[in-house]
């Protein structure tokens, strides 16, 4: 139906998450009728992201330095790790602005259904990081998500890391209701841990 | 067939979908296995709330259109085994139960004993997470293959040899000939000792809850014998019954 170069554009684009082959064809059109700079910009932006755009050394967060800004930020307090299981993931908490500490990046969970296993994951490098001596740390905050697979990777995480580093605290984000979510529509499970992390007023 | 289905279903499995979508599979009682779309449930107002995780145990209405993929309307919750997800090893055991059922029941044929006793399994890890009774066991994932067996009409021969009918001298186990074998007729089959053999019958003929105990050799020889059963009857690879 369309020219090669177009259909192979639709196919690349049909790619993307949460891109189905209607919003590719649009997408497609929407790229031909650009100006040539702008479409050369974004071809140009995404070269760019690949060729520059690595891992941090230290906590597996994205970077275009060995290491991330928030490692290389001397400000940060290096006792405190909060672990995640994307890069995307260290946006959100960023932008609470309630933690001062550095990241670790897992790159996913545990599920040894799909098998991916403790050694498919950053937690080994987690596990040396956290018996380092050469930078103490007081805190490791498991910040995984409330999913069920988020969930057993905090499990084994806080398993492991009670027995290599008793002297560390692990602590795991409190969960409960959403902020503007209805009692109603609460599950029974996040129900539950919200009276079970009930405090006083 | 369009429209609303009202149905029990577990949730096996739950894949991220696109933006804020969950693709999940469900097992049903009357309806085995099916694949449903849950549509804005990774958004936190979403009113399903956490109840289309995994394991959860719901009441759902489901549209069905002309597309094979079922979108969920509604889902309520029957129980979501609270206890279970505080427990690595019963999270896991969870995990390995929903997959061999998710493998020896992936169509749509009805199997409402396969459903309960899914349920049965899932509210023994429950029960027993985080204590000394718990159902995380090497043994009791065994167990539970071997009653799925007997629901698939898979039930492996262990009352005399497979072959030849034989009553004594069992001493080997042969997937392609589906049962124990005696000496005379082991080629092909590999060495079962009298402690897997036990457990395989004991495990058979009692309540999950009650699972027969055996070392972790009569274990595995258990575990090969339930696996090449399965592969030679079934053309299914199952996954290994425990991390260990
Ligand atoms: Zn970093
Ligand atoms: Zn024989």
């Amino acid at each position: 139906m369309y020219a090669p170069p177009i259909q192979r554009l639709i196919t690349e684009l049909g790619k993307l998450p949460g891109v189905g082959a209607r919003t590719a064809q649009r997408l497609a059109m929407h790229i031909l009728r650009a100006s040539p700079q702008d479409a050369a910009a974004l071809a140009e932006a995404i070269r760019e992201v690949k060729e520059r755009i690595g891992l941090c050394e230290v906590c597996f967060n994205f970077a275009d330095e060995p290491r991330c800004r928030i490692c290389a930020d001397e400000r940060r307090d290096a006792g405190v790790i909060c672990v995640v299981e994307e890069a995307g993931d260290v946006i959100p908490v960023e932008r609470t602005h309630e933690f001062r500490g550095r990241y670790h990046v897992l790159g996913g969970a545990l599920s040894p259904i799909d098998g991916v296993d403790p050694g498919d994951l950053k937690i080994g490098e987690l596990y040396r990081r956290v018996s380092d001596p050469a930078e103490p740390i007081r805190e490791v905050v498991l910040a995984t998500n409330s999913t069920t697979t988020g969930e057993a990777t905090a499990l084994h995480i806080a398993d492991t890391l009670r027995e290599r580093s008793p002297d560390v605290v692990v602590t795991r984000l409190a969960s409960g209701l959403p902020v503007g979510g209805d009692l109603e529509y609460a599950d029974e499970v996040t129900l539950g841990k919200a009276f079970a992390g009930r405090r006083r007023l | 067939m369009t429209g609303a289905l009202k149905t029990e279903a577990v949730v096996i499995r739950s894949l991220r979908y696109g933006e804020a979508d969950r693709i999940l599979h469900l097992y049903t009682p009357h309806r085995g296995r099916i694949a449903a779309i849950a549509k804005g449930v990774r958004r936190s107002k979403s009113r399903f709330g956490g109840r289309l995780e995994p394991y959860f145990r719901l009441h759902m209405v489901l549209y069905q259109g002309r597309s094979e993929l079922l979108t969920v309307t509604s889902a309520d919750t029957i129980t979501g085994y609270p206890r279970l997800r505080e427990d690595g090893a019963a999270i896991d055991s969870a995990a390995r139960a929903c997959d061999a059922v998710a493998r020896m029941f992936e169509t749509a044929d009805p199997h409402p004993g396969v459903f309960a006793l899914l349920c049965n399994e899932l509210a023994l890890l429950d029960a027993g997470a985080g204590g000394p009774r718990t159902h995380a066991t090497h043994a009791n994932q065994l167990a539970f293959r071997l009653k799925l067996l007997l629901a698939a009409g898979l039930a492996p021969q262990l009352a005399g040899c497979a072959s030849c009918g034989e009553a004594d001298h069992l001493v080997a186990f042969s997937g392609a000939a589906g049962g124990v074998v005696c000496s005379a007729c082991e080629a092909g089959g590999f060495a079962l000792g009298e402690a897997a053999h036990a457990f395989m019958t004991g495990a058979l003929g009692r309540a999950l809850a009650d699972v027969p105990e055996a070392d972790e050799l009569a274990l595995r020889q258990a575990e090969r014998a339930i696996s090449e059963t399965v592969e030679h009857h079934g053309h299914i690879r199952l996954r290994a019954a425990s991390a260990r």
